[in-house]
């Protein structure tokens, strides 16, 4: 399922007052099973992308390539974009609305034409997942729950389609420490068994641990594309596009200031740790 | 999918209309409404209806955005019409077909009733489209003043308004976003069969209900932390006094209101 972006623009309310431009002449390509980062300020277009490739808006310019297929076509059938892309939005705790939590998970399968046996199976797996015991919490209303919970059990809502391709804006933030490492490596998992990742984040750190492929927004442009360490070795590019680096790149920087022989690309936690013991042994 | 701006959202501007005090502007709509339901012939409507497009002339707010409402509901306009025309008056009527008793009276009945909302949608959309939402409360807040007097909480009554006014958008754009993750995760909410459509409802309304609790929740926290009390005395926001370009457009509606109520 490679997406592809040709030349795509978005401008929202064109011909007010209000007129924006969110994309400008944007391409891009994502292949079958990438992890990709995607970075930028606040106005940069992160949020207008996604929804574009999610088919939640139209370009005003450009074409958006699914498998090969223009999405925005007349002729495309929207149910098959729905199936394949998954989508977590900014909070996406606010989506539930159902009485059960079984009932509100199993709520994007409705035209999926499963038996009700494969929808409980699904369900339940999308549960577990994300931590729930199943026969716990599937009669419980969904509002009940905390506000980390709710966001995992949205997330289970969308998990449970087992879309091949997972869009995720900013999913961890606000959740605390524990669930926000669990979180990210059940993307890991996903993306090891196939599924295709596409997560924005202000968190360098969590990118650099996670993706594979970094790419950067700037005024609706592509700013810069590459893999992870790549993307990070230059931190005096991050620093002038005003994003951040994390503290793995930053503690690299510091060490490198003061003559230590670290290599630039050190983006990981654990590739951090190797080098500082390889270089002060006990 | 919705890449259209809600109909009669306030643009800013430095037009003639833009730059009236907004008391006047809503005085001013009372009285061109005056007009518009004292009018009973055709001419009548012409002028208020050249009136009202000198009024968008006058605001620089493109014509689509100013007709806005009233050009969505042109079906309905369209049904009206042909109801009140077959309708309205059968004893006199031109021919008679099956229920259909078309008639003169029935037709100028329909024009009535046509003319009157268009153009009471029309001058509305063009005051909310001229005046920010802030100076609209202040307006409402000044001219609900007097109650006062008489034990009226005019300043409870005029911050319920402005935060609800103020919320508006906002909420506006949380349906879009709910709105967007139930799409995303297969709700119709484009499905041309009713029944889907009906269905889709539910997984937007409940959300916004929720939203909207939490949101005037926290917002009544937020106020109280930072001091605001109901059984304290506040201090009153000073408005500048009307100027010479408010009372002449105040005249000139005056008159026009006069006028009409004099003709019929």
């Amino acid at each position: 399922m490679p997406i592809e972006l040709r030349g795509v623009s978005y401008t929202y309310a064109p011909g007010t007052v209000y007129e924006s431009r969110a994309l400008d002449g944007l391409s891009l390509r994502v292949r079958d099973g990438e992890f990709v980062g995607v970075m930028g300020r606040t106005g940069c277009g992160k949020s207008t992308l996604i929804q574009l490739i999610a088919g939640l808006l139209k370009p005003s310019a450009g074409q958006i390539l699914l498998d090969g297929e223009d999405i925005n076509d007349k002729h495309y059938d929207r149910d098959t974009l729905r199936r394949k892309i998954g989508v977590v939005f900014q909070f996406p705790e606010i989506q539930l609305f159902e009485t059960t939590v079984a009932r509100d998970v199993a709520f994007g399968l409705r035209h999926f034409g499963w038996t009700v046996e494969e929808k409980n199976a699904a369900v339940r797996e999308a549960l577990e997942r994300l931590g729930f015991d199943y026969e716990a919490v599937c009669d419980k209303s969904p509002l009940g729950f905390s506000g980390g919970e709710k966001r995992r059990l949205a997330i289970a809502g969308v998990l449970a389609a087992r879309p091949e391709i997972l869009i995720l804006d900013e999913p961890v933030a606000g959740l605390d420490p524990l669930g926000r490492d669990a979180f990210l490596q059940l993307l890991d998992e996903l993306n090891r068994a196939g599924t295709t990742i596409l997560m924005i984040s202000h968190s360098a750190d969590a990118l650099a641990e996670h993706a594979q492929r970094i790419v950067i927004l700037k005024d609706g442009q592509l700013l810069r594309d590459g893999p992870t360490e790549e993307v990070f070795s230059d931190h005096a590019a991050l620093k002038a596009d005003g994003i951040g680096a994390g503290q793995v790149r930053e503690t690299v920087e510091l060490l490198r200031q003061r003559g230590v022989d670290i290599p630039a690309d050190t983006v990981r936690y654990e590739q951090l740790l190797s080098a500082v013991c390889g270089r002060w042994p006990r | 999918m919705n890449n259209r701006l809600p109909t009669g959202l306030y643009q800013p501007g430095d037009s003639a209309i833009h730059r009236l005090d907004a008391l006047a502007k809503i005085l001013c709509l009372i009285l061109l409404l005056a007009a518009v339901v004292n009018t009973t012939t055709i001419p009548g409507y012409l002028v208020l209806t050249a009136f009202t497009a000198l009024l968008i002339r006058l605001s620089g707010v493109s014509l689509a955005s100013a007709l806005g409402s009233a050009a969505r509901l042109r079906w309905f306009f369209l049904i009206i019409l042909l109801m009140n025309l077959c309708f309205y008056k059968p004893e006199q009527a031109w021919v008679s077909w099956w229920i259909f008793r078309p008639s003169a009276e029935g037709l100028m009945q329909g024009i009535h009733v046509v003319a009157r909302v268009f153009l009471l949608l029309v001058m509305s959309n063009v005051l909310t489209i001229t005046t920010a939402p802030l100076a609209m409360t202040g307006a409402m807040e000044r001219m609900l003043s007097p109650l006062r007097f008489v034990g009226v909480p005019t300043d409870l009554v005029a911050m319920i308004l402005s935060v609800a006014i103020q919320f508006i958008p906002t909420l506006l754009e949380e349906t879009d976003s709910i709105r967007k993750a139930q799409t995303a995760r297969g709700a119709r909410f484009d499905s041309p069969r009713l029944l889907e459509k009906a269905r889709a409802v539910l997984p937007l309304v409940v959300p916004i209900f929720l939203a909207a609790f939490k949101r005037a929740d926290e917002l009544s926290l937020a106020m109280e932390a930072r001091g605001y009390r109901t059984d304290v005395k506040r201090a009153r926001k000073k408005y500048p006094p009307l100027r010479r370009r408010d009372c002449f457009a105040l005249l000139l509606c005056t008159a026009l209101a006069a006028a009409f109520i004099v003709v019929r």
